[in-house]
């Protein structure tokens, strides 16, 4: 697939005697969103972290815009918005240090973007990222994430634990960045009824293995017409 | 477990249980010294450098107890808020027993602790060491520890240097009570209401913290305004900055309050006779390097005051940024903290010692010395005395990085054990080298050839470390070279100011290139990338 910007093929990792990604295999095309679904711990994490570089392929292999992201990093990794679940931005650096250390990273940052996002988000340029709220701090990552207009934006449970305001924000995050033609949104959540909000082709894992991927329209036609929330559970169910 | 002084017990024990199970059977390893070996009349006599044995693992046992029990094993020891564990504040237990319990089991362990050693100390040495005073010592230590730890402060940072402040005056009221001989009651009487005014006070702080008290005792408005600042030239300077902000402060603030105290000396005893001003600024110019070697265990951490986050945060590891690059921002900082350090040091050095009036004595020395060897080579001898001063400063910022940046608990842990174990051993070697006159024949026939041999296991490393750099594709065959070549010219450098500074027919030049071979760091340095690399991407 020429235009496919997440390829990864028979990815398996264990973790001493737990297999996280049991055999993955996934092709994530230019300008879709892409929701990963799975309870905790079916592996969301471990494959997102795959994608970043942060793990190695035991087996199998994991290809971003056609690099390895373990080889390449700074060539992946430059084209690469990402909002950490674990929100572990520096707690000492002020938003208007963390905003200019950030740009120094990206190429492509705009300064004029970054300042609306600022604004829209609320931010206090003098204010310490550890005096910030949590939901703040994600709007803080979400603005670092997305200030130089990435190809691919990755999100790992960005609404977890957020509010619904926050959350608000980055759903519209999501969907700006869809608008930027050609862009990717890769979005893993809980929140099920978001990713049925946004996201036009759904993954869902479960223990380390992709149970169901394909495009949101076909799910619902296949599943008549049952929400993504009922769909979960029902695929849970029978494969538990 | 049926109550909350039970499930508190069961914490402390749990989580500690490896490093207990491992102070048991070093304990028992000792005790078995005197009925395998020695008879029941007969005296264990190993001279003082086997002590080592005993007072290194029981010095850091002493040490590592009061972080267990202060929590300071899991806390931002700088912060504001106090490092009491939040979790803890919303149990259903009053503010009395989240400060008693771990006060109490404190107190106990450091007494049993102090018990253990007394036995030790009699059994195969037959030393007779006072009963109750330091274990007394010990808990009231552990006591105010926990008061000061437990603390909210207003100001960050405040909490390490009062904590510093009392512990030291404590142990130097003690330390005089000694000196003047006073009666183990006497001590006892002075330490014993401590420990009810201590728990007392613990108690205020805990409540304090408890009710999410933060002071803030800043003289200046807290009013934060936004500065524009031009934009970093490149990433690397970004990630220079974001490095000294992060740990390049910590080295030079510590040696700006401890030289102080150093330098107080001559004013208190008087600078009087001349080995005293040589053994103090001997003392002193080696401070910055002793500290370094307390800022560099930070330097390959996340979070610079936090224990359990080694390695890399993804906030970092997903920067565009390559490897090497973080890790030049690393030798980066390290060098300027450096330089700062020596700033501060030699600053501190020149106005101690001229206002005492040791610095007379000092300029007879250099004047003295220059006459000798002549003002070029004096000039040369200052300049390398104090590029090997900040060298050994650098590296000892620096020199854990190869380990620290592995993220592996278990290897960074393992490392640990092998420093703990050269320490111990390494007086005792010296001792028998010094009373053995075969061996220490042996060793002045031979010094050559061990310089030789540690010459060509550097080299050796440094192969091994270079193939790896090179498959690993972090550099590029070229810039290895270049590398080398960087390091051969420094070594070549080296070696002629050597030849230049002290040819003698009494030593071939070939030890002089040995000794700058083993002066110019390789090693350590080049394999942090590795470690690095291995972290970045598990």
């Amino acid at each position: 697939m020429a235009d496919a910007v997440i390829k990864i093929e028979n990815l398996t990792r264990r973790f001493g005697a737990k297999t996280a990604l049991n055999g993955v295999s996934l092709s994530m095309r230019r300008g879709g969103v892409y929701g990963l679904v799975g309870a905790n711990g079916a592996g969301k994490t471990t494959l997102i972290k795959h994608i970043l570089g942060l793990l190695q392929a035991e087996s199998g292999s994991v290809r971003i815009f056609g690099l390895d992201p373990v080889a390449e990093p700074v060539a992946v990794l430059s084209r690469l918005g990402y909002l950490s679940e674990e929100n572990d931005l520096p707690g000492w650096m002020r938003v208007d240090e963390l905003i200019r250390y950030s740009r120094a990273f990206y190429q492509n940052w705009d300064e004029g973007y970054a300042e609306d996002l600022r604004q829209s988000f609320a931010l206090d340029p003098a204010a310490k990222i550890k005096d910030l709220s949590k939901g703040q701090r994600s709007r803080a990552g979400l603005l670092i994430a997305l200030a130089y207009r990435p190809e691919l934006l990755v999100l790992d449970e960005p609404s977890s634990g957020l509010d619904p305001i926050v959350r608000r924000d980055i759903l519209g995050a999501v969907i700006r960045t869809i608008a930027d033609e050609g862009r990717t949104v890769l979005f893993s959540s809980h929140l099920l009824d978001e990713v049925e909000q946004v996201a036009d082709h759904v993954t869902m894992i479960r223990q380390g293995t992709i149970v169901m991927s394909a495009p949101l329209a076909e799910i619902k036609r296949t599943h008549s017409g049952l929400s993504l929330d009922e769909i979960f559970v029902s695929l849970a169910g029978a494969k538990a | 477990m049926r109550s909350s002084a039970a499930a508190v017990a069961w914490e402390f024990h749990h989580r500690h249980r490896w490093y207990l199970i491992g102070l048991a059977v070093y304990v028992l390893v000792l005790g078995l010294i005197k009925p395998i070996y020695l008879g029941p009349e007969e005296i264990l006599d190993l001279g003082d450098g086997f002590a080592a044995f005993a007072v290194v693992p029981f010095s850091i046992t002493f040490m590592y107890f009061i972080a267990v029990f202060t929590f300071g094993l899991t806390g931002d020891l700088a912060a504001r808020p106090s490092i009491y564990p939040q979790r803890m504040f919303t149990l259903p237990v009053s503010t009395a027993a989240l400060a008693g319990w771990p006060m109490l089991y404190g107190a106990a362990t450091m007494a049993t602790l102090w018990l253990i050693v007394r036995v030790l100390a009699r059994w195969p040495w037959q030393m007779e060491l006072p009963v109750v005073w330091p274990g007394f010592l010990g808990a009231v230590v552990l006591a105010w520890m926990q008061v000061f730890t437990w603390m909210p402060y207003g100001i960050r940072g405040l909490r390490v240097i009062t904590a510093v402040t009392v512990l030291t005056s404590l142990d130097t009221t003690v330390i005089l009570a000694i000196n003047y001989e006073w009666s183990e009651a006497s001590i006892i009487a002075f330490l014993a209401p401590q420990l009810p005014l201590a728990y007392l006070c613990a108690c205020i702080v805990v409540a304090r913290a408890r009710r999410g008290v933060v002071p803030d005792w800043s003289l200046f408005s807290r009013t934060a305004v936004a500065r524009t600042r031009p934009p970093f030239r490149s990433s690397a300077a970004a990630q220079r900055w974001f490095e000294w902000r992060r740990n390049g402060t910590s080295l030079p603030v510590m040696v700006a309050i401890v030289l102080p105290f150093e330098l107080f000396l001559p004013f208190i005893t008087g600078y009087g006779a001349r080995t005293f001003i040589f053994e103090l600024l001997i003392f002193i110019l080696l401070t910055p390097i002793a500290m370094a070697g307390f800022a560099g265990a930070t330097v390959s951490k996340a979070n610079p005051f936090g224990r359990e986050v080694y390695g890399l945060t993804p906030f970092t590891a997903t920067k565009p940024i390559t490897t090497v690059a973080l890790i030049a921002a690393k030798l980066n900082m390290a060098m300027w903290s450096t330089l700062a350090t020596w700033v501060i040091a030699l600053a501190f050095i020149a106005i101690g010692f001229s206002w005492s009036g040791a610095d007379t004595v000092v300029i007879d020395w250099a004047r003295w010395f220059a006459a000798r060897v002549g003002i070029p080579r004096a000039m040369v001898a200052a300049l390398l005395a104090i590029g090997g001063l900040m060298l050994g400063t650098w590296l000892m910022l620096v020199q854990g990085l190869f380990v620290g940046l592995t993220g592996r608990e278990w290897l960074i842990k393992t490392s640990g054990l092998v420093w703990l174990f050269i320490f111990m051993v390494i007086g005792p070697i010296f001792e028998w080298i010094a009373e053995n006159r075969v061996t220490w024949a042996w060793l002045w026939d031979n010094w050559r050839l061990l310089l030789a041999i540690v010459v060509v296991l550097k080299i050796a490393a440094a192969i091994v470390v270079a193939k790896r750099l090179s498959r690993s594709g972090l550099f590029s065959d070229r810039a290895l070279v270049a590398g080398a070549a960087g390091w051969a010219a420094a070594v070549f450098a080296l070696y002629g100011v050597f030849v230049w500074w002290a040819d003698t027919p009494i030593l071939p030049r070939f030890v002089f290139l040995l000794v700058a071979i083993l002066a110019v760091p390789l090693v350590r340095v080049s394999a942090a990338p590795l470690a690095l690399a291995w972290n970045r991407h598990r």
